[in-house]
């Protein structure tokens, strides 16, 4: 039996894990799925009250913005990898974790995945909401395309929730600056207006990681908005984002676990 | 010999049938034939840890090998560096200086293979993930302890029977007692049938039942010439062990 096959039966054991905790909370679905539809609500009516310039019509900046909502949640799902950690932490579960042949570097890059997972779930649920109950016209021909995408951008959003885990299992704190960056990024990622509004040195820094593209991209694919850089662009920015950003997030992840071991502050939360 | 064909033969009135099961492979059985002739299961040599700011070292270069077949007691006062041994030990926490090895191997060399060896029993209740089954923990634990996937199923399913959790299979842990908890503790430390068990106070809220399942569990691992480290503040009298330490200001000295 390889052991790769043993490390993929556990890495989706780790997914089974979340999905059966996930799960034990009945009504958390049904929470979410209303959250979600309360907030395509208010920017429904926040569109037809304000005029937004560079936008045809109500309609078009309504579509604009649903995107950035839907990917609003998939960027949070991104940054609760160190609450999980910090849960394990003080569970004691980490420590079972680290004792396995599987490991915890390996457990804490399989964790990262169901929250993903979800919120990806979620922003077609609330895209599909959006279709039904507020009119959004989907561009069909591509949206197809946005599904090789979202796995894409899957991977370059996942060193970030990897790099905040390692800095959990140092610190010990979940909330090390997460709620401001995802605040940050909704701001520069252009989630709620583009970022051609923004001052020239902000969307500079906007292009500095991997949300902007990805919602431009997934703009384009859903609601055929235009792009600021053609769409090859923005695929080859979410490509390198993963390719140069994964490998050092883990590697930072492992170092913190052996710091942890080394200075016996593993055990601690 | 099985733990369950063991409590069959230690426990006359047994109260259940137990059916009989194929013999399974132990944690590593490769692992098992690469062994250094000489090489103890478990040895630590001259381990030094010493916490930041303190002047004192917890732990001043200790030194101690487990034999095959053997269980060895450690007992100390409260904060005298008990499970910091088992922890370095287990390989989850390093030592400032010294060596750890199973069967002659130490952690750094291969971690993934001294994993697999080694199984710690923590003090207390933590470990458990309060919203997840009896049976969820046992496939988990079966899972990350990369076991084959022929083996996956019958090392649930054993571990169940063999820790007395059939009616508790399908209950969530928050649900469950404190010494059915341990009861789930104690199974997943043995399920992967490790060679070295690491113990730390196990004896935590088990009743009669629970801690004769202890001992039927620790029978196995020594019948397979593994070996077994109990640490506790006292002896427990009714225990029967092989080699006995006790650990002051740092040292281990025979008890």
């Amino acid at each position: 039996m390889s052991e790769a096959a043993c490390a993929r039966r556990a890495f989706v054991a780790v997914l089974r894990r979340d999905l059966a905790i996930f799960m034990s909370y009945r009504t958390r679905v049904f929470s979410q799925a209303m959250s979600a539809l309360f907030s395509l609500a208010l920017f429904y009516y926040v569109s037809r009250l304000v005029h937004v310039s560079g936008f045809g019509s109500p309609d078009r900046y309504y579509a604009f913005v649903v995107v950035g909502l839907a990917l609003l949640g998939v960027i949070y799902a991104c940054f609760t990898t160190p609450a999980l950690v910090r849960q394990e932490l003080v569970a004691g579960t980490l420590e079972r974790l680290v004792l396995s042949p599987f490991g915890a570097v390996r457990a804490i890059i399989a964790m990262t995945i169901f929250p993903l997972l979800y919120a990806a779930l979620l922003a077609t649920l609330s895209l599909g909401l959006a279709c039904a109950v507020f009119g959004l016209k989907l561009h069909w021909s591509s949206v197809p395309l946005a599904v090789p995408v979202t796995a894409l951008a899957l991977f370059a959003f996942l060193p970030f929730g990897l790099l905040f885990a390692a800095l959990t299992v140092i610190v010990k704190q979940d909330n090390v600056g997460t709620s401001w960056l995802v605040g940050c990024l909704s701001l520069l990622g252009g989630l709620y207006f583009p970022i051609a509004l923004l001052p020239h040195w902000l969307q500079v820094a906007g292009k500095l990681q991997p949300f902007t593209p990805a919602t431009e991209a997934f703009r384009h694919l859903l609601v055929n908005t235009p792009t600021s850089e053609p769409l090859a662009l923005s695929l080859l920015k979410l490509a390198l984002f993963a390719a140069s950003l994964l490998p050092i997030s883990i590697f930072a992840l492992s170092a913190a676990v052996r710091l942890g071991q080394r200075r016996a502050t593993i055990t601690e939360y | 010999m099985t733990l369950t064909e063991l409590r069959s033969a230690t426990t006359p009135a047994a109260p259940r049938a137990l059916p009989a099961r194929a013999p399974a492979p132990p944690a590593d059985q490769a692992a098992r034939q690469r062994r250094e002739p000489r090489a103890a299961p478990l040895s630590l040599r001259c381990v030094t840890k010493r916490w930041r700011g303190a002047r004192v070292a917890v732990l001043d270069r200790v030194t101690v090998a487990l034999q095959p077949g053997t269980m060895t007691w450690i007992g100390g006062r409260n904060g005298v560096g008990k499970t910091t041994l088992l922890r370095i030990a287990a390989g989850l926490i390093e030592p400032d200086t010294g060596e750890v090895e199973v069967w002659g191997e130490s952690a750094r060399e291969n971690r993934v293979r001294y994993q697999r060896l080694v199984s710690l029993l923590a003090a207390g209740d933590r470990g458990l993930y309060a919203r997840l089954s009896v049976r969820g923990h046992l496939d988990f634990c079966a899972r990350i302890a990369m076991l084959p996937r022929s083996e996956l199923q019958r090392a649930v399913a054993r571990a169940i029977e063999d820790f007395g959790l059939e009616e508790l299979a399908g209950r969530r842990v928050d649900r469950i007692s404190m010494g059915q908890r341990q009861r789930l503790r104690m199974a997943m430390t043995f399920l992967a049938r490790p060679e070295i068990v690491l113990l730390d106070e196990p004896l935590t809220s088990l009743d009669a039942d629970g801690a004769e399942i202890l001992r039927c569990a620790i029978a196995e691992v020594l019948a397979r010439e593994g070996a077994v480290l109990w640490c506790s503040p006292e002896r427990e009298l009714r225990v029967r062990f092989d080699a006995r330490f006790a650990l002051e200001h740092g040292r281990l000295v025979g008890a």
